[in-house]
């Protein structure tokens, strides 16, 4: 064997630290939880604007809103957290859906072609993707169980009265964007306080 | 007996080491980040980033965000494949080290 080798030990001392690091650069999740929960109260003050307010610019108006304080919100909270391929991924995917239901839903406002069971469908089916796109992505259950949720509220608008299609919103607004918010705000503080403390690299 | 590899001196620094595996898993890295993760001191942090930077391993951008300073690391390809070599590297001589 050659003498001037490192010692084994050593070699797995190297390893490991590898391994270690390795898993705490994945580790670095950004928190998103938040975000659920703010665009949830964001669609309830909407919904509450335009039906007591009968103002019709109650869903441009606090989509705009709600998106500047998202971006500004993220802005502060990620600035220092590094950016991995997934967390752009997730960001192409709910800014690219953000951006196509804002910009149809705003045309077909203009065209007068707007009614409960269709905005109620179109914003369904596309929240119901943009979850299955990122559950797919993050292997994550809940998150597609949201989908499916959001799936049936589309369906419904199609097929069921006006009423039933406003308390099937309500109610998946409710499940996928405040519960599951908070759930995934619990989720994310729960992973932060199991971290081990980061392992000796200190010297070169 | 085949000659067993010699493991890359700027790879095998501890800290050296650790960043190269921080920053393998994501896209880039601010320095503070680098910072908490390895629990090194700033001048040290900084000297081996340099040395890594020396060796074409990590590239680095300064810019400033709301008016704030950002230094950011990223892993070159050249990086990529010195940390996939010394592992390989590491796995032969471990190889070797049972066998013996």
């Amino acid at each position: 064997m050659n003498p001037n080798a490192p010692e084994q030990n050593e070699l797995r001392d190297r390893l490991d630290l590898i391994e270690s690091m390795i898993a705490e650069g994945r580790r670095t999740t950004e928190s998103w939880g938040w975000v659920f929960v703010l665009w949830g109260v964001a669609y309830y003050v909407a919904i509450a604007w335009a039906a007591w307010g009968h103002s019709a610019l109650a869903w441009p108006v606090t989509m705009i809103l709600a998106g500047v304080l998202t971006g500004i919100l993220i802005s502060i909270t990620e600035r220092r957290r590094p950016e991995t391929t997934v967390g752009r991924a997730m960001a192409a995917i709910w800014i690219g859906m953000g951006i196509s239901t804002f910009l149809v839903m705003i045309a077909l406002g203009m065209t007068a072609r707007l009614d409960a069971h269709n905005s109620v469908a179109i914003v369904a089916a596309m929240l119901g993707a943009a979850n299955a796109a990122s559950s797919i992505i993050l292997r994550w259950k809940v998150q597609f169980a949201c989908a499916v949720a959001w799936w049936a509220a589309g369906g419904i608008a199609a097929f069921a009265s006006e009423t039933v299609t406003g308390i099937s919103f309500l109610v998946a607004i409710f499940l996928c964007q405040i519960v599951f918010g908070i759930y995934g705000m619990l989720a994310e503080s729960r992973k932060r306080s199991s971290r081990l403390p980061s392992q000796g690299a200190s010297h070169a | 007996m085949p000659d067993l590899p010699e493991l890359n001196p700027v790879v095998h620094g501890k800290l050296r080491l650790a960043l190269l595996s921080l920053l393998s898993g994501v896209e880039e890295a601010e320095f503070t980040w680098l910072r908490g993760k390895t629990g090194s001191t700033d001048g040290n942090l900084g000297a081996q980033l340099l040395k890594l930077e020396e060796a074409g391993y990590v590239a680095v951008e300064k810019k400033f965000v709301q008016r704030k300073p950002q230094t950011l690391y990223r892993m070159t390809e050249s990086g990529r494949a010195a940390l996939t070599e010394y592992v390989q590297a590491l796995k032969q001589l471990l190889g070797a080290a049972i066998d013996a």
